[in-house]
């Protein structure tokens, strides 16, 4: 089982998309951004409760939220910077001007976070607001035209957001940002382990609601006729040669 | 074709307007009534017959006819029908959805409740890419809006035909803009690309027939259902009917959406719409339909027509719509680079020829920005972005190799210029009196004041 679950009104929002997909598997989307809400990133506990709601394994969902690469994991610092690095934003150096920018209030590089873990900044390619460069994206926040006195601005309110000062993240470095999964998990418990060493994800669904039928994956009936090639009549299977 | 109206926004005629978004604001401009009078009561293959006659071509970059797309849809299966509605847009200089789904998304609704109707569908998906932020809450807020209002649901305007309109967000991978791509994060993976044959339109998401539409071309649908297909027909060329919205930006003065017949010069689109280049600038490469479009010379600006035909002809595409126009300043050795690095950062890494051949294109482009490429790797990035296209599953490969073969055979000089031989090949080569201590080299010079370096460095966190 794992450790937490979703808060019962974002496990409604769960229960409220049901009706509008054909199968669990496909509201894994959906449900991620759920998840990503509620931890505030996407760390191992909340794959695990993704892939439990969904009805998919854990490594399935690994491969989701490495692949996809706007989810916020826990690699990544409270206050997540994104700007745009692609061609049409970086033209005539808007790119680059943020960039610096963020570099002399927070001390950070691209791919960076800061040592606290509060913020961090990273490329990412093109955020469709092209005629307005530079692009930036905090989190859930879409800015454009985002150099100069406006980012600066806003830096600002984040750090005394944080009661923190630009003066306390100029003098240090950042730390690489490591978007690796890990092996196991810290949390790992190896709770609801069979003795054949893997866990059980089976249909019982805790989290539909009681009545309602759980949404199952039919598992195909036994084939009536065995996958064995046949066997023309009179034939010793058992090794005796005839003749 | 003879103008017969002079051409005013129709898309985007109102998203300037305060309250754009609301229900109340659509439907005291006659929203929601070409649905009401339609849905039930048309004969849903008068409608196909409709957007076919009216010659609208997908607006998402393919430029594939709609209407006959929708025809293509396999009847009699058993399955139900889906409309995925692609909202993933990811074209780099591409950005006409965002302002549809977050000034007018109750036209995409509208339309998206016309499209179902006439493929016979229930169930529709609209895919937004998770950056779209306001947009996502936009839609949602419009569709809840059409839900309360009985739009969207059970039995809708009271016509006995049912409809699930389902937002889904991608989360920043542009491979989902690709249509089967789309399907199979809907479908809850990766945005792994499928084999076709089958096409979405007989086999799609959750192996059921799939119409996959941009979402400028539904928005369009809702438009020309309303007027008929001759009041559509009345702009554009004979081969590219109606309207489309480009997108501009870059080196103009008044970068933006516009909306435009299409067949308009792309002179007019940069002179007038775009207010012409900079101040003390010239115009240098146009990229004409989003990145992966081959880029056009001021020469071939001076011929090209916004339309599928006139790029086509010119070696390009039209694309999504976004025009992008650099200027003489940019350093086109490091906007090569900017770009692979987009195609190699994005290619869902399947096939081997895309997966490896953006890697190499990346690195190559790195060492001409960088000024250390040998005088072979000239012909490498030809032979590489050759090899690339037409060998992979989806087209993301041949959208990286197009721009690099363009850019190589119009700017050959340029990449020429950024060579030297390697010293061993030199010193073969010249007389042992006339070798010079170090090799021949033109780099890029970073601060200098009129070079522009879009290069970005190498790291791509």
């Amino acid at each position: 089982m794992p450790v937490k679950t979703l808060s019962p009104e974002r496990l409604k929002r769960f229960h409220d998309m049901v009706d509008d997909y054909p199968n669990k598997r496909s509201m894994l989307m959906m449900t991620l951004r759920l998840v990503e809400e509620e931890f505030g990133c996407i760390n191992d506990e909340a794959m695990e409760i993704a892939a439990d709601l969904c009805g998919v394994t854990p490594a399935h969902v690994q491969g989701m939220v490495t692949f996809y690469t706007h989810f916020k994991r826990s690699a990544h610092g409270k206050h997540r910077f994104m700007v745009c690095a692609t061609l049409m934003c970086a033209l005539d150096g808007n790119t680059d001007q943020a960039l610096k920018q963020i570099e002399s209030k927070l001390g950070l590089k691209p791919g960076q976070r800061t040592q606290d873990g509060l913020f961090s900044c990273e490329k990412v390619e093109c955020l469709a607001d092209c005629d307005k460069p530079p692009v930036v994206q905090k989190d859930f926040e879409h800015f454009c035209s985002m150099k100069g006195k406006a980012l600066d601005d806003y830096i600002e309110s984040l750090l005394k957001l944080e009661n923190k000062t630009s003066a306390e993240y100029q003098n240090s470095s950042g730390v690489e940002m490591d978007l690796r999964i890990s092996v196991l998990p810290s949390h790992y418990n190896f709770e609801g382990e069979t003795e054949s060493g893997a866990r059980q994800f089976d249909d019982k669904d805790p989290y539909f609601k009681p009545g309602e039928a759980p949404r199952t994956t039919s598992v195909p009936p036994p084939l009536l006729t065995p996958l064995t090639a046949p066997v023309a009549d009179g034939v010793n299977m058992n090794g005796a040669q005839h003749g | 074709m003879a103008d017969a109206t002079p051409f005013s926004p129709v898309i985007l005629k109102h998203i300037h307007e305060p309250g754009s978004h609301t229900i109340e604001h659509y439907q005291a401009r006659g929203g929601y009534e070409t649905a009401r009078n339609l849905v039930g009561t048309a004969e849903p293959a008068s409608l196909v017959k409709i957007v076919e006659d009216s010659g609208l071509r997908g607006r998402g970059g393919a430029g594939f006819p709609t209407g006959k797309k929708w025809s293509f849809l396999a009847k009699g299966t058993g399955k139900p029908a889906y409309l995925a509605v692609n909202g993933d847009e990811s074209e780099p200089g591409t950005f006409k959805d965002r302002y549809i789904l977050e000034k007018d998304p109750h036209q995409l609704l509208e339309g998206v409740i016309l499209t179902c109707w006439a493929i016979q569908s229930n169930h529709a998906f609209i895919y937004l890419r998770g950056e779209f932020i306001l947009g996502y809450e936009r839609l949602e807020a419009a569709v809840r809006e059409a839900k309360a209002k009985g739009f969207i649901g059970k039995n809708i305007f009271g016509k006995n035909f049912d409809l699930k309109v389902v937002v889904m967000r991608g989360a920043g991978a542009y491979i989902c803009g690709e249509e089967t791509g789309m399907l199979s994060s809907i479908e809850g993976g990766r945005g792994y690309p499928k084999i076709k044959p089958p096409f979405p339109a007989v086999s799609g998401v959750f192996k059921c027939p799939t119409i996959v539409n941009n979402v400028e071309t539904i928005a369009a649908v809702s438009h020309i259902l309303k007027h008929g297909a001759a009041w559509h027909k009345q702009w554009g060329t004979e081969k590219s009917p109606g309207f489309k919205i480009f997108c501009l930006s870059g080196a103009v003065k008044n970068p933006g959406v516009y909306e435009v017949p299409l067949g308009i010069t792309m002179r007019e689109m940069i002179e007038v719409y775009g207010g012409g280049l900079i101040e003390g600038r010239t115009l240098k490469a146009v990229i004409p339909g989003g990145l992966s479009a081959p880029l056009l010379t001021p020469e071939m600006v001076d011929k090209c027509t916004l339309d599928y035909e006139s790029l086509a002809s010119l070696g390009s595409m039209l694309g999504s719509g976004g025009i992008t126009v650099l200027h003489d300043g940019v350093d086109l050795m490091s906007a090569v680079y900017n770009t692979m690095r987009f195609y190699h950062h994005e290619s869902c890494g399947q096939c081997t020829p895309c997966r490896e051949g953006t890697g190499w294109l990346e690195k190559l482009a790195h060492k001409f920005h960088g000024g250390h490429a040998h005088s072979g790797d000239v012909d490498l990035v030809g032979e590489v972005a050759k090899n690339m296209r037409g060998r992979t599953i989806c087209v993301l490969a041949d959208a990286a190799a197009m721009p690099m073969q363009s850019y190589l055979q119009h700017f050959r000089g340029e990449f020429e210029k950024r060579t030297h031989e390697p010293a061993h090949v030199e010193r073969l080569r010249t007389p042992r009196d006339e070798i010079t201590p170090t090799a021949k080299r033109e780099s890029v010079q970073h601060g200098a004041p009129n070079v522009v370096d879009v290069g970005m460095g190498m790291d791509r966190v």
